[in-house]
């Protein structure tokens, strides 16, 4: 399988801290890779070199066989689809949930033209599967937590993706809504075929999903786990943590 | 007042002008207000002023100078607020107590009576010329076709900017493009609306439609709708009284305003919202 992200010696200093050191990761097609760790660990700062909103200061980045450069950083956007933490959306914000959705089709269709009766369909087939069809209507700034993650989740795959990273897209979650969203990323995954990278500090939720985990601690990898050691190893909680440390 | 007044060409050309100027700048104030950068009105409009009184120092065209000031105060804003190292509003500030600065320092130095120079403070609406009612014109009709050309692509960065980017959308373009057009709207109606109104008239509309829709679309229409209603009912309120027309526009718009978040149907969603977030 040929690898659809392979990143060498990473590193993003800043003055005080080191975002990224020496990180070096690869990941092949249809894997879902997990990447735990707590609060600074680089874990968000990781899927932001990905998708190019942030520069790496030195090491290197292939994505989709493409070094990541500013040429080739719009044509690895069109393949990568990238689902940030809880967006924080006014309430009173002039834009419906079908609105979002359909934003994620934008960078797809291009530039001058409008979204066709395909887009339409396509994108309201998404909501149909993330069951957000309901609420295509309602404010996004209106929708619970569960609701803009659904709907978040339809704006990422009308992009028909290659590449889906996702940051903590638990955050804010009830237990309930985190089994829900599991079964719909874990369908979204095998229906469009897709390669993903999962951040979160979820262990229960990513060794649910995820076919291998990387534990990031202070911008460094830290350690590579299977999915069913994984759970063992979170049902021990912070003591198997401080053991990777 | 004489109804025939409307036919002399400087009452034809003031009603033509506030036309124009209540569709220009609620227009770019849908855009800065949805993206909470209102201040970005005051910043760019003290930058045309201060550019505006050295070209009248120099004896050049003010216009051309209030949009070579605005453009390059849009031009810092830009990169600033994108340096990571200040917020959007700590980038607007220093924009605007710069210009301000230059502002006062070219009032000092206008040579003779300051006549002239106080008109682009207040502007002067009835005393408008061709020339300018066709560059107003033109940046009007630009602006249009501008947002009716990247309207999908606009809207994306109004949401969201970094997640627009994250999708192949030229986002950074479309911002930089959003202040330079504010810049644009600006000026062109500098001479008109005055250099301290004028962002009032790209805040104010907007932020009366936005208590009002939860549609973008919607909320152009109604901003553009409370824009060029505020620029009538302001001329004749001034021709009736014999008052500033600029400051009359403006206290119009701010009338719309209160009554739109008196009226407001978003005043119960929100309190329907807080009930369900419990």
């Amino acid at each position: 399988m040929s690898l659809v992200v392979e990143i060498k010696n990473a590193w993003i200093r800043y003055p005080q801290k080191n975002a990224l050191q020496d990180v070096s990761l690869h990941l092949k097609e249809r894997e879902a890779l997990g990447i735990f760790g707590y609060n600074g660990a680089g874990k968000s700062t990781l899927l932001k070199v990905i998708i190019g909103l942030k520069r790496l200061d030195s090491g290197s980045l292939t994505v989709h066989g493409l070094q990541l450069t500013p040429e080739t950083q719009r044509a690895i956007r069109r393949k990568t689809a990238y689902l940030p933490q809880c967006l924080d959306a006014d309430i009173r914000m002039p834009i419906s949930a079908w609105d979002v959705a359909m934003m994620g089709r934008y960078g797809k269709i291009g530039l001058f033209k409008r979204p066709s009766q395909s887009d339409r369909e396509f994108v309201r087939t998404l909501l149909q599967q993330v069951d957000a069809e309901r609420y295509a209507n309602t404010p996004f700034g209106m929708l619970s937590g569960g609701e803009r993650q659904r709907v978040m989740i339809a704006h990422a795959l009308a992009q028909e993706p290659r590449l889906l990273l996702m940051d903590e897209p638990t955050n804010s979650l009830d237990l309930d809504f985190t089994r829900i969203l599991c079964g719909i990323i874990r369908d979204a995954h095998s229906r469009y075929q897709l390669t993903s990278i999962i951040v979160s500090h979820d262990a229960e939720f990513l060794s649910d999903i995820c076919t291998r985990i990387l534990f990031m601690r202070d911008g460094r990898i830290a350690g590579e786990l299977l999915p069913e050691d994984f759970r063992g190893a979170a049902m021990v909680g912070r003591r198997f943590c401080k053991e990777l440390q | 007042m004489n109804i025939s007044i409307l036919s002399d060409p400087f009452m034809q050309h003031a009603i033509l002008a506030t036309l124009l100027a209540g569709v220009v700048c609620p227009l770019i104030g849908v855009l800065v207000v949805t993206m909470r950068l209102s201040f970005i009105g005051v910043s760019l409009a003290h930058a045309a002023f201060a550019g505006a009184l050295l070209g009248l120092i120099l004896g050049m065209n003010s216009v051309w100078m209030a949009l070579i000031f605005s453009v390059i105060a849009a031009g810092i804003l830009g990169p600033l607020a994108d340096s990571g190292e200040f917020s959007p509003d700590t980038a607007m500030g220093v924009v605007f107590t710069s210009a301000l600065g230059l502002s006062f320092l070219f009032l000092s130095l206008v040579p003779g009576p300051k006549t002239e120079a106080l008109s682009l403070l207040w502007g002067g609406v009835l005393t408008v010329t061709k020339t300018e009612l066709e560059f107003l014109a033109g940046i009007t009709l630009l602006t249009l076709l501008t947002l009716m050309l990247f309207y999908k692509e606009v809207c994306a960065v109004l949401f969201q900017r970094e997640l627009a980017e994250s999708t192949g959308i030229p986002a950074r373009a479309i911002f930089y493009g959003i202040l330079l057009f504010c810049g644009l709207a600006i000026t062109s109606s500098l001479n008109i609306i005055g250099g301290m109104l004028v962002f009032c008239l790209i805040i104010n509309p907007a932020a009366a439609a936005y208590q009002l829709t939860y549609r973008i679309g919607t909320m152009f229409v109604l901003s553009v709708l409370f824009g060029v209603l505020s620029g009538w009912v302001g001329l004749f309120f001034s021709c009736l009284f014999n008052l500033p027309a600029g400051a009359l526009i403006i206290v119009t718009s701010s009338a719309f305003f209160l009554a739109a978040i008196t009226f407001s149907p978003k005043r119960k969603a929100r309190f329907v919202r807080l009930t369900k977030d419990g």
